[in-house]
């Protein structure tokens, strides 16, 4: 389970020997991770650069975003200060000219508002935005484009496409400083809810999220004023599969959130649950989900105080290839993967509260298809569907339904994967590492809280960049 | 106005305060306790209040004596005031003394006391060094218990390296951000666009006008006498200089930074002294036959995240400390701040003009008003007196209750900040 790599890139004398000799091992960078719960300003001090070519549409929200979010903003050129004024005054942050940044001084974050983008040529504005300063992006730094989704004109929307090649290619490029590119497309009337995301994109709990467009759109009702602080305070969340691994650190960030989480996982597994319960206060349900009145066991324990998060994170892997694949093991990958969200999304559907939140455990290997992995890959791109399908019914409601799907992460079962497998499947992503579970940990509880109110039937990759996947 | 409908209305009678002294200066023989016994013994002798009729003692300090923490207590002991007169110590950083008196202010307005006294104290010069807690773990088996010639070598072998069990030099920083005010107050100059000149102005300011105080005998009533252990005695206060001039100023090297703004000239600096105010029911007083100066129209105290802007407290504390005497900005005839900084003064005051700080920060349309120089610090504050930690927010008291009293005006607010991100405010009302 140690990446030896990722430990020898720690010492800055190894670092130069294996540099010096021009030995082709990449050394990745040991991630920026934030510990706790969130903060107030969870960009305090931080340097982040704001462009807006032809005067991007979003400057205002993103001038409060990281005044109140505690970000010293420098502006280049094509930015309107204007905006920046009342909230660096409110804040005690006046956001100053890129020029005025001494040379040698690292940028932790670049933001581009490019929603006014319309024409094929606007593009290389992009790139004169962007170029000169990757150079001093800091480790761990974050590039973020801000877009529009939902454009109908043809060459806008060309433009706003091509900027999903773009980031994507930029994370390549900027990972091996552990630094990540996504980009955030805002559908319009949706510009309320920018907020919440651009702090958690811009901060240190996206370590393990690059490379992707993520959609903020106006379908879930609107939340006023989303608490950023303790954020699911009063909250009562479920989450599957929650012994050890995944669900373990998502139970526990959910908790450090003030949520009071029900740990359910199999009865075998009572002993690292009930520790589990124990530590973060919250309560044991030994239940296993293939059971056929699970569902129902779990509806009635809930049924008195209500849910608001349901984590659908219990899973399992059953590996062969078609060919050799028995009928029975196919049934039970589909049975616990799927068919068990959907009887136990049912059996709670009564019980779950306004503005709730369903977030479920998808997989890169049901984005991009994975040798061996058929039933696996089915069930996780058919919780892609299911998201997608249940986020509309639900939205009047503000109930939010998203998936997580996980690349490399470093867990039991990944470290069961053979030695040479498992080493080629780390280096693949941007970042060439794997990621821990907290990484994921880090998304679900995010797209828990109220500031992610503009997420809804997306699927959320926390994956380091993958050289695969959507 | 609220405290005008009160049956049972505190009021101010008097304050007094020994000299503030340069830490380490003319009193660092006398301790926490002897500062307040000073102030507390002086207000006696002034009001001539007999002493039986001082129902509490409500004290406020920051550095207090370990081996006798409630300071109030002792200082009634010393002065062989009534053994019933109870009393109790707080601490509240800097906003301690002001903390002392509204705590006074409200027992009597719910009727625990008749006659309070009330203020602050501190003795920087009397800082106890503090050995590193790895010293008192190790060293407390020997202390507590019957120790064997193993035990001794034991406790020695824990003691290495030796660097770690020297004794810390005390600093003013924040135990949750490890950072010196000094360093806070540098950043706050820095993300509210306060310059070095502008700072020295207000510094030269402050000086000024508390230069112009003394010289007018407008303290004399406030300042009393201490002798010290040696039989010196000390009448006037030490820091103020009447002859600094922003030409001066400008030639004193930052001292938070490398590039920054702040000196020893544009920051408080350590003190020593202490400050004591008398309260009273107004039934009281009246029967008595003492012209009561003042009441409070309101207080407020405030919290703000220490890692952010430390010293903002005022600029949320002061307009909520208006808001609950029904008071606008514009009403208030005087102001006076704690300077604890010239640069954290003028932050708080470009945050109170803000219309952007007031509608996001406060949840008000408008900002809550620009402060006319003219009303603010009108005898000067802590760059120029010195700050004594416990005895400034008496000191401030007793200060604009007399100025209400002498010029008839009608209000005034307070304002100080405190380590912690602590904010503190209260307004005060003239009484006829």
């Amino acid at each position: 389970m140690n990446d030896v790599l990722l430990e020898l890139g720690k010492s800055p004398a190894a670092r130069r020997v294996i540099g010096s000799l021009g030995l082709p091992i990449p050394l990745p960078e040991q991630l920026r991770r934030e510990r706790g719960p969130y903060v107030a300003r969870p960009l305090a001090e931080r340097a982040v650069a704001v462009a807006s070519p032809q005067g991007g549409t979003l400057v205002a929200t993103i001038a409060q975003t990281l005044a109140a979010a505690g970000a010293n903003a420098w502006l280049l050129d094509s930015v309107d200060a204007a905006a920046f004024h009342a909230p660096g005054e409110a804040y005690g942050r006046p956001a100053r000219l890129l020029a005025s940044l001494p040379e040698k001084a690292r940028l932790d974050g670049l933001l581009i508002d490019a929603t006014a983008l319309r024409h094929i040529g606007e593009l290389r504005l992009v790139f004169d935005a962007t170029a000169p300063l990757l150079g001093r992006l800091a480790r761990s730094g974050r590039v973020v484009i801000v877009g529009r989704e939902g454009v109908a004109e043809r060459e806008a929307a060309a433009v706003q496409a091509a900027l999903d090649g773009f980031v994507r290619s930029v994370a390549k490029e900027i990972g091996r400083i552990g630094a990540t590119a996504n980009l955030v497309r805002v559908v319009p009337g949706a510009e309320s809810r920018l907020e919440g995301v651009l702090r958690f994109m811009l901060g240190a709990r996206s370590a393990f999220v690059s490379a992707q467009p993520v959609v903020v759109d106006a379908a879930a009702r609107l939340i006023e004023e989303p608490a950023f602080v303790r954020p699911l305070e009063r909250r009562v969340a479920l989450v599957t599969g929650a012994a050890r691994g995944i669900g373990e650190a998502t139970a526990r960030r959910l908790a450090d959130e003030g949520a009071h989480v029900i740990c359910l996982d199999r009865p075998s597994d009572d002993g690292p649950l009930s520790q589990l319960a124990r530590a973060i206060g919250g309560s044991v349900l030994a239940v296993d989900l293939i059971d056929d009145d699970a569902a129902e066991r779990v509806a009635q324990q809930i049924a008195g105080r209500g849910i608001d998060i349901i984590v659908h994170n219990a899973g399992i892997t059953r590996d062969k290839t078609l060919a050799r694949m028995k009928p029975e093991l196919w049934d039970a990958v589909l049975g616990v993967n799927l068919a068990a969200v959907e009887r136990l999304h049912a059996a709670l559907l009564p019980h779950l509260r306004e503005d709730g939140r369903v977030i479920c455990l998808s997989s890169i290997a049901g984005l991009a298809g994975n040798m061996g992995q058929t039933a696996y890959a089915a069930s996780k791109a058919g919780i892609v569907g299911w998201v997608r399908a249940e986020s509309q019914a639900l939205a009047a409601r503000g109930i939010t339904v998203n998936a997580v799907a996980p690349g490399f992460i470093e867990t039991r079962l990944t470290a069961a994967i053979p030695f040479a497998i498992r080493e080629v499947a780390r280096r693949l992503s941007a970042l060439g590492q794997g990621g821990l579970p907290r990484d994921v940990a880090e998304a679900i509880a995010f797209l828990a809280t109220p500031g992610a109110q503009g997420i809804s039937g997306r699927t959320l990759r926390v994956c380091g960049g993958a050289f695969v996947g959507a | 106005m609220a405290a005008a409908k009160k049956k049972n209305r505190a009021v101010i009678v008097a304050g007094t305060r020994t000299p503030f002294v340069k830490a380490f200066g003319a009193l660092t023989k006398v301790d926490t306790i002897g500062l307040g016994v000073a102030a507390v013994g002086g207000l006696l002798k002034q009001t001539g209040i007999a002493h039986k009729d001082v129902g509490a003692m409500v004290w406020g300090g920051v550095i207090l004596p370990s081996g006798a923490p409630n300071v109030a207590r002792e200082i009634a002991l010393d002065l062989r005031l009534s053994p019933a007169c109870e009393g109790m110590t707080v601490t509240r950083a800097c906003a301690s003394g002001l903390q002392a008196v509204t705590l006074a202010a409200a027992a009597i307005e719910r009727g625990e006391a008749d006659i309070v006294i009330a203020g602050g104290s501190d003795s920087t010069s009397n800082a106890e060094l503090k050995l590193p807690q790895k010293v008192m773990h190790a060293l407390a088996p020997l202390a507590l218990g019957k120790p064997t010639p193993a035990a001794y070598l034991g406790a020695l072998a824990q003691l290495r390296p030796l660097s770690e069990i020297v004794p810390q030099r005390p600093r003013i920083a924040e135990r949750t951000t490890g950072e010196v005010m000094g360093e806070a107050a540098e950043r706050m100059a820095r993300r509210n666009g306060i310059s070095r000149a502008e700072q020295d102005a207000f510094t030269v300011r402050s000086h000024q006008r508390a230069a112009a105080a003394i010289a007018s005998g407008r303290f004399a009533s406030e300042v009393v006498p201490i002798e010290t252990p040696d039989g010196k005695w000390v009448h006037t206060d030490g820091l103020v200089r009447a002859d600094t001039s922003v030409q001066m100023l400008a030639k004193l090297r930052p001292v938070f930074a490398k590039d920054g703004s702040l000196t020893a000239g544009n920051s408080s600096a350590l003190t020593d002294g202490g400050a004591a105010v008398l309260l009273m029911s107004e039934g009281r007083a009246r029967a008595l036959g003492l012209k009561p100066l003042a009441a409070f129209s309101s207080w407020a105290y405030v919290g703000v995240d220490p890692a952010d802007q430390l010293l903002a407290g005022p600029a949320l504390a002061m307009p909520l400390a208006l808001e609950r005497a029904g008071l606008a900005l514009a009403d208030v005839d005087l102001i006076d701040m704690h300077e604890a900084f010239a640069a954290q003064v003028l932050s708080v005051l470009k945050m109170l003009a803000s219309p952007a700080f007031a509608e996001q920060r406060l949840g008000r349309s408008a900002a809550v008003g620009e402060v006319d120089p003219s009303r603010l610090n009108v005898h000067g504050g802590s760059l120029a007196l010195g700050h004594p930690f416990g005895a400034t927010g008496a000191r401030m008291v007793t200060t604009m209750a007399n100025e209400l009293h002498k010029t008839g005006k009608r209000t005034a607010l307070l304002g100080i900040c405190a380590a912690g991100g602590l904010g503190a405010a209260a307004v005060l009302e003239r009484i006829d």
